[in-house]
């Protein structure tokens, strides 16, 4: 077996027994849409845009919670001293850590799509299916950007909170581009008419897996 | 040249380029036509940006040094440009503000270059945090060096998505029909003499900051020095 799927397996056997992170991250998607709903009083009206911003919302803030949960994971009791002595290579380290953060932000990205269209008062029909791609490009490019970015944060004194001050800034152009996106899918716009905003959140994929993967080994390593 | 003649060298010229600066934009350069007194702050708002956009380029430079080599030179030089380039931002925003709240009549609007310099704003404000909140150890140092890269490979995206969502800035000032806005010779050259002038600033202050971290972090190799030398003394007694 390689060590890709060795730590991608750990990492989903620890969270398939214990159900921490995607409970969380489903609580907090709900919590951020509740609290959206009631400060947008979206529940009148039927606002696409609102619609996909909450959901955008909801993204950022479950996504840093999962972020900073697995690697709270790790830092107990040092299991990362583990796993960087053994015959891992940081680069691989880095690709299971963000495959493990991906599936985690899918399971509660497909639970705050439902609650939005619920919350909102959309319909579950084909826009939903346009707008899985998008939410797909936006995932991997955040958990690619927390992952790299929790490394770092999660050894600095109150690094739970510097990762979002890092990370959002930098997520900015994602952002931009994946709630326009959204609300052009979800008013019923085919995804060739929204070309421009789907590559920049493929550049920003493409920029941030590879520069996570380049640069993982700086940022895990222990001092020398 | 030894540390305290580049130092002086460059704080005169800093003194004589901003002096030459001050009297050509006061007394000098003619304002432009519609914006009247206003327009003035063009030619510290223009210069300013330009260094805050250099500081952060060097921020960068400056890890990807440190990354590959891993000399502590590089490290402080990227601090030193990130601290720089943060106090050059804030003024580029602040002067803007000025400009845009007579002739605009607002003092914020999230036009792309506004929202692309607050958000490069943020960055480095997030990378003042990050040292702020570690201390200084070459873990701290590899840590800022792979943000710094990061923040900067992320700038052409945002450009990108901020102009495609929305733009009103001018083009130099107003752009008519394809002129580029500095009709007046002696605008081009009070421009250019402002530029100078920040620049010099700018490397003044750098090079400050830059000298005060090298002796920071040669005083503390030494009293890591000193510290295994007395002991090795106490062993050895």
């Amino acid at each position: 077996m390689s060590g890709f799927a060795a730590v991608l397996r750990k990492d989903l056997r620890l969270e398939l027994r214990s159900g921490e992170s995607t409970l969380a991250l489903l609580a907090l998607s709900m919590l951020v849409l509740v609290v959206l709903v009631f400060a947008l009083d979206a529940a009148r009206v039927r606002s696409l845009d609102a619609a996909a911003g909450a959901l955008w919302v909801a993204m950022v803030f479950a996504g840093m919670l999962g972020a900073n949960r697995a690697l709270l994971a790790e830092r107990d009791n040092s299991a990362i001293r583990g796993l960087l002595l053994s015959p891992l290579d940081p680069a691989t380290l880095f690709a299971a850590k963000l495959a493990a953060a991906l599936i985690f932000m899918a399971v509660a990205e497909v639970g705050a799509v439902i609650l939005m269209v619920l919350f909102f008062n959309l319909d579950f029909d084909a826009s939903l299916a346009r707008l899985a791609p998008i939410l797909a490009l936006g995932a991997i490019g955040f958990s690619a950007l927390a992952t790299l970015l929790s490394a770092i944060t999660g050894r600095t004194r109150g690094g739970d909170m510097l990762l979002p001050i890092l990370a959002v800034p930098i997520f900015v152009p994602a952002l931009i581009a994946g709630v326009k996106a959204s609300a052009a899918a979800l008013a019923g716009a085919p995804l060739a008419s929204m070309g421009d905003w789907l590559k920049i959140m493929i550049a920003f994929d493409v920029l941030f897996v590879t520069a996570g993967y380049l640069l993982f080994e700086h940022v895990v390593g222990e001092d020398g | 040249m030894n540390n305290s003649a580049i130092r002086n060298w460059l704080g005169f010229s800093t003194l004589a380029l901003m002096l030459a600066a001050l009297f050509m934009v006061f007394d000098y350069v003619p304002p432009e036509a519609e914006q009247g007194i206003a327009q003035l702050i063009f030619y510290f708002h223009v210069p300013l940006a330009w260094v805050a956009f250099a500081s952060f380029g060097l921020v960068a430079i400056a890890g990807i040094f440190y990354l590959w080599l891993g000399d502590r030179l590089w490290d402080d030089l990227g601090y030193a440009a990130a601290e720089t380039g943060m106090v050059f931002c804030t003024l580029v925003i602040v002067t803007g503000s000025i400009w845009a709240k007579p002739i605009w009549g607002t003092w914020w609007t999230w036009d792309s270059r506004l929202t692309t310099t607050f958000i490069l704003w943020l960055m480095y404000g997030g990378y003042l945090m990050l040292r702020a909140s570690a201390d200084d150890t070459p873990q701290t140092a590899r840590f800022a060096a792979v943000l710094g890269v990061v923040a900067a490979l992320d700038v052409p995206i945002v450009i990108a998505s901020v102009r495609l969502w929305r733009t009103i800035h001018p083009a130099v000032l107003v752009t008519k029909q394809g002129g580029h806005g500095l009709e007046d010779p002696r605008m081009v050259a009070t421009l250019l003499v402002s530029l100078a002038a920040f620049t010099a600033l700018w490397a003044w202050l750098l090079w400050l900051r830059f000298k005060q971290l090298r002796t920071r972090s040669r005083m503390r190799a030494l009293a890591v020095r000193i510290a295994f030398a007395s002991a090795a003394a106490s062993d050895g007694r």
